[in-house]
């Protein structure tokens, strides 16, 4: 544009600022070229806009560099919509969570998809046929011109008038509508909350079609539930469940409407519902209980409520900060109950400093112990073939090593604590380690592979053999894992025996074939693993303790304690939080 | 005028609409409709503005007019049977733009009820489509081809001359024959390759039949190259499902294969000792191709990977194991480091003959690799750990013992009295 004198690239400028799709043009090219061909996997970082090397395509200098002389830009359209194109989550200002999601991949992936079909830019007015016609032939692929064009209203949000003068041109010139065109402008309509389209809509659709699919449903549901039609979402949900499972988000409108008009048994009776089906609930369905009940006094609902907090307990999920908000604030207008509610942090001691409750133990029972060991040798040790991990005869050595020695106080993971320091010697390492927790007069049992036996830099025998009078020692095979092992031997001592080892055991949780064994494996681990400080600089190792209560809501009767998540950040199994709501009866 | 065109015209809107649209629109309305709308008063309406003369809800006039008589029939609500409801649902998604197949048979219906969640229904339906996509396509080829044949034929007609020549035109047949020779001495001579066919029951369907496909590549490629393996397929249970898959590829051949079929086990067969199980778990790393061991390939696809499946099988058998050494000859990109299994069997078909590992390592994916191991990029890699080692001056000594074993001894100095990296690196390429 060098050319261009001043005056005219400032009347370029505003132009084009006018057309919002060449933007990203002025802004930067590279920027405009990717947002051509973004796979449609939530995988992908933000941060691959930036980079031009992997996704980036040949720049089609057409789309880029070309004024448009007509209204519409026309740029390639891969004529690719995904699978869930039609029923996407339109972006609402509110985030969705669920104890499985994380909310910032899908806020990056709504940045994503709003470039995605960064094409055309719809009209601002109803345009007559003729005038649809004429874009239509301008446009590149004439067949999708349509779709490309509700795709982008939907996006650009667009006033219903001009989608339906684009209805009306198709009407016209096909006498029909393809389905798909008016499950876009449905999308458009529940964007915008106009019930009555929804319902025309709706009548236009069951007319024509004998059943709807599960996109139009999840449409129809949010749109009805939202308004004050929104009984008509709850017959639609029957109709749903004639055909097919409701997705949870189908509830999740539905429980919401119910309890936004204080409908509390009819909520309730869908969220069992949900529940009896195998379904997860979302948190946010969770919080509008305690959102929609506030200040109510009545007892049943009270029970559902605590049974809520229970299914938490049970599933270990942590709310995050808005939901644990609700929470507290419908304790506080428990009418008559005088319930206060502080935020707190709590420390190693597992003491609440606001009521100097102290928190549960983690320890498990003897019969959860049992079932948890049983689990273990079954599921992580043997799955589906002892070979894969172990062997029979190794396994059964190891077994009698066990028995004949309990019960240790330490189990150690010799190989994974000999890479502590990756300067040091390894065998240096485990020795310090050994060393470390042998002082108090522990009994420790250090397992490793053979391969530790053979004189080797790292492995110096003559270390080897100090250490072995300090602690019991086994060494599996090579290519046999020695976790299990460990796992194996800390769960036979007993409920005292701790471990140590940097491992997270993330693959071993995955080894165990239900939810509840595997909630139970997690909250042992919590309670038993002993893991080195990663910042232990000088000669000695440090060892953080386990911890000593146990992280789950949890209550007295009188006294509950939540802990809750406090930023959205996605937390990993094996973290829990520091950050508790402690609420108390006066 | 204007004012009055507007008003009628709000009216119109307002009024009839609505209700018609609540009451499913009665015939002579919308006659009504159409004729006040188009009237010629209205039409003269404000040029300047082409929205106002725009009748936004014609859309959904026309879409319930033509449909009366269709309403009547559907509007009975008959109890679907799952299957039909199924039917419907698949129609349904295919009108809203998903990758569903257009034409789905019962037997796949059943398979789609079957499937156990939503996600997997979608990937089957998907497949499904994309299946039907190469059909469509692959038959449209064919055709074109038919086409520009015929064309051809109708040109050489004209001029038809007589060709001279010494061989008659049997090409396929006489290859087969020498191929089908060379197989049978495989038969006799050849060195035994084994298909270890016990993994069935860790394979989802879909990958057994990828298995087979594999499978019936490899023995093709073997029985095209110039010194066939003698093939063995042990643990080949009668009417197990490689076998009904087999007979589906081969049919009639089936039985002409030159190949060894048994339902015993390999260790019944041949003597242990001789016997390498080839897995990619293997500790152990194959340097060079043995010409009188007996190699055993796992055939098993895992698409869901299961790491150390066939090495428990070998095992349990107390078999001697080994993996290709991809890490020594290839630069790795990406991806697992199991091959499938006609990758396999030109890689040791190609060391068979030549015993050039970089030859028979070009059959690895492109994609996967960046490069061979060249002698520069490993000295590279070498003074680059050297070099690490210097900066941070730990166990200097071990590192120069190290190092005069692999350099020359002024190299070693000189490289020791230089501090500088930069330069450390320039010497090394020198």
């Amino acid at each position: 544009m060098a050319f261009f004198s001043q005056t005219r690239q400032q009347g370029m400028q505003a132009l084009l600022g006018k057309w919002r799709i060449f933007w990203p043009a002025l802004r930067c090219q590279q920027l405009f070229a990717v947002s051509f061909n973004i796979p449609n996997s939530e995988k992908v970082s933000y941060f691959s806009f930036m980079t031009s090397s992997g996704t980036a395509l040949p720049v089609d200098s057409k789309g880029t560099d070309v004024f448009p002389t007509k209204k519409s830009a026309e740029i390639e359209y891969e004529g690719e919509t995904g699978w869930d194109e039609e029923s996407k989550k339109i972006s609402e200002e509110k985030l969705h969570f669920s104890s499985s999601e994380a909310p910032k991949k899908r806020l990056v992936s709504q940045v994503l998809s709003r470039h995605k079909f960064a094409k055309v830019q719809p009209p601002e007015k109803p345009l007559q046929a003729e005038e649809w016609n004429r874009l239509r032939e301008n446009f590149q692929s004439p067949e999708i011109f349509e779709d490309v064009m509700f795709n982008s209203m939907v996006r650009c949000n667009s006033p219903i008038d001009v989608a339906k003068s684009l209805l009306t041109y198709v009407a016209k010139s096909d006498g029909d509508i393809r389905y798909n065109l008016l499950i876009k402008y449905l999308a458009l309509c529940v964007q915008q909350q106009k019930t009555a389209e929804i319902c025309d809509v709706y009548d236009i659709m069951k007319i024509r079609f004998k059943i709807l699919e599960s996109g139009a449903y999840n449409l129809l549901i949010r749109g009805l539930s939202n308004s004050d039609q929104w009984r008509m979402a709850l017959t639609l949900l029957e109709e749903v469940k004639k055909i097919m499972t409701p997705s949870r988000t189908n509830y999740e409108s539905c429980i919401k409407a119910a309890s936004r008009h204080q409908e509390m048994n009819l909520a309730c009776e869908l969220y069992h519902e949900m529940l009896a089906k195998d379904l997860v609930p979302t948190l946010d369905v969770l919080q509008a209980f305690f959102d929609f009940s506030r200040g109510m006094k009545d007892a049943e609902l009270k029970k559902e409520l605590f049974g809520i907090l229970l299914y938490l307990r049970e599933n270990q999920i942590h709310p995050h900060r808005t939901f644990m908000r609700s929470i507290k604030l419908w304790f506080e207008s428990i009418p008559g109950e005088n319930w206060r509610g502080h935020l707190t942090n709590i420390k190693d001691s597992g003491q609440c400093p606001v009521c100097y409750h102290q928190l549960e133990d983690s320890d498990l029972t003897e019969r959860e112990y049992n079932n948890l060991r049983e689990r273990i040798i079954t599921d992580v040790i043997h799955g589906s073939d002892t070979f894969r991990k172990t062997s029979p005869q190794e396994f059964e050595a190891f077994q009698t090593f066990v028995e004949d020695r309990l019960p240790f106080d330490i189990v150690i993971d010799g190989l994974n604590v000999s890479h502590i320091k990756p300067r040091k010697m390894q065998c240096e390492n485990l020795f310090h380690a050994v060393n470390c927790l042998a002082k108090e007069n522990l009994r420790l049992l250090v397992l490793g592979r053979k391969h530790m036996l053979i004189n080797s830099s790292n492995w110096k025998q003559e270390i080897m053999k100090e250490m072995q009078n300090k602690a019991d020692f086994f060494f599996a095979e090579n290519i046999s894992e020695d976790d299990a092992f460990l796992l194996y031997a800390t769960l036979r001592s007993g409920k005292h025996c701790k471990f140590v080892t940097r491992d997270f055991l993330r693959d071993h949780k995955a080894c165990l074939s239900d939810s509840l064994t595997r909630h139970l494996f997690r909250k042992w681990q919590r309670g038993h693993q002993i893991v080195f400080s990663p910042s232990a600089k000088g000669k000695h190792i440090k060892f953080l303790p386990a911890f000593n209560y146990d992280c789950v809501v949890q209550t007295t009767g009188d006294t509950w304690h939540i802990p809750y998540k406090d930023t959205f950040e996605e937390r990993y199994s094996y973290e829990v939080p520091r950050k508790w709501l402690c609420l108390k009866q006066k | 005028m204007q004012s009055v065109n507007m008003l009628l015209k709000n009216f119109v809107r307002c009024s009839a609409f609505p209700f018609a649209v609540q009451h499913g629109m009665k015939k002579d309305l919308f006659g009504l409709c159409r004729t006040l709308i188009l009237s010629p008063c209205l039409k003269e309406g404000s040029s300047h503005n082409p929205s106002e003369k725009l009748d936004l809800d014609e859309w959904k006039k026309v879409m319930k007019s033509g449909l009366q008589e269709v309403s009547e029939t559907v509007s009975e609500h008959e109890e679907l049977s799952t299957l039909a409801a199924a039917r419907e649902t698949v129609e349904m998604w295919r009108l809203a733009g998903r990758s569903v197949p257009e034409n789905i048979s019962e037997d796949q219906l059943k398979t789609f009820i079957e499937c156990p969640s939503k996600s997997s229904k979608k990937k089957y339906l998907k497949y499904l489509h994309l299946k039907e996509l190469y059909k469509k396509n692959d038959k449209r080829k064919m055709d074109e081809k038919r086409e520009r044949r015929l064309e051809t034929q109708d040109k050489a007609s004209k001029t038809d001359e007589i060709k001279r020549n010494s061989f008659t035109c049997l090409w396929a047949n006489a290859i087969d024959k020498t191929h089908n020779w060379r197989a049978a001495q495989a038969m006799v001579f050849g060195q035994p390759l084994v298909f270890d066919m016990s993994f069935e029951n860790d394979m989802s369907p879909r990958e057994v039949t990828n298995t087979v496909r594999q499978i019936v590549l490899s023995e093709g490629c073997n029985r095209k190259s110039v010194d066939p393996f003698h093939i063995h397929f042990c643990n080949l249970k009668e009417n197990s499902q490689y076998h009904r898959e087999f007979m589906k590829y081969y049919r009639e051949a089936w039985d002409k294969l030159l190949i060894t079929v048994t339902d015993q086990c390999y260790t019944n067969v041949f003597p242990k000792d001789k016997i390498i199980y080839l897995t990619a778990d293997s500790p152990k790393v194959m340097k060079t191709f043995d010409h009188d061991k007996i190699y055993i390939i796992g055939s098993m696809v895992d698409r869901s990977i299961k790491t150390g499946v066939s090495l428990a099988q070998a095992k349990r058998l107390g078999l001697e194991t080994a993996c290709l050494p991809l890490e020594k000859y290839l630069l790795w990109n990406t991806g697992a480091k199991n091959l499938t299994l006609d990758q396999m069997m030109r890689i040791l078909l190609t060391l068979k003959d030549t015993g050039d590992w970089r030859k028979a390592l070009e059959f690895v994916p492109k994609r996967k690799y960046c490069g061979f191991v060249g002698r520069s990029v490993h000295e590279l890699k070498k003074s680059l750990s050297l070099m690490n080692t210097l900066k941070h001056g730990k166990r200097q000594e071990e590192v120069r013992k190290q190092f005069a074993k692999n350099y020359s001894k002024k190299l070693t100095q000189k490289l020791l009295e230089l501090c500088s990296p930069a330069l450390l690196f320039q010497k090394c390429f020198c």
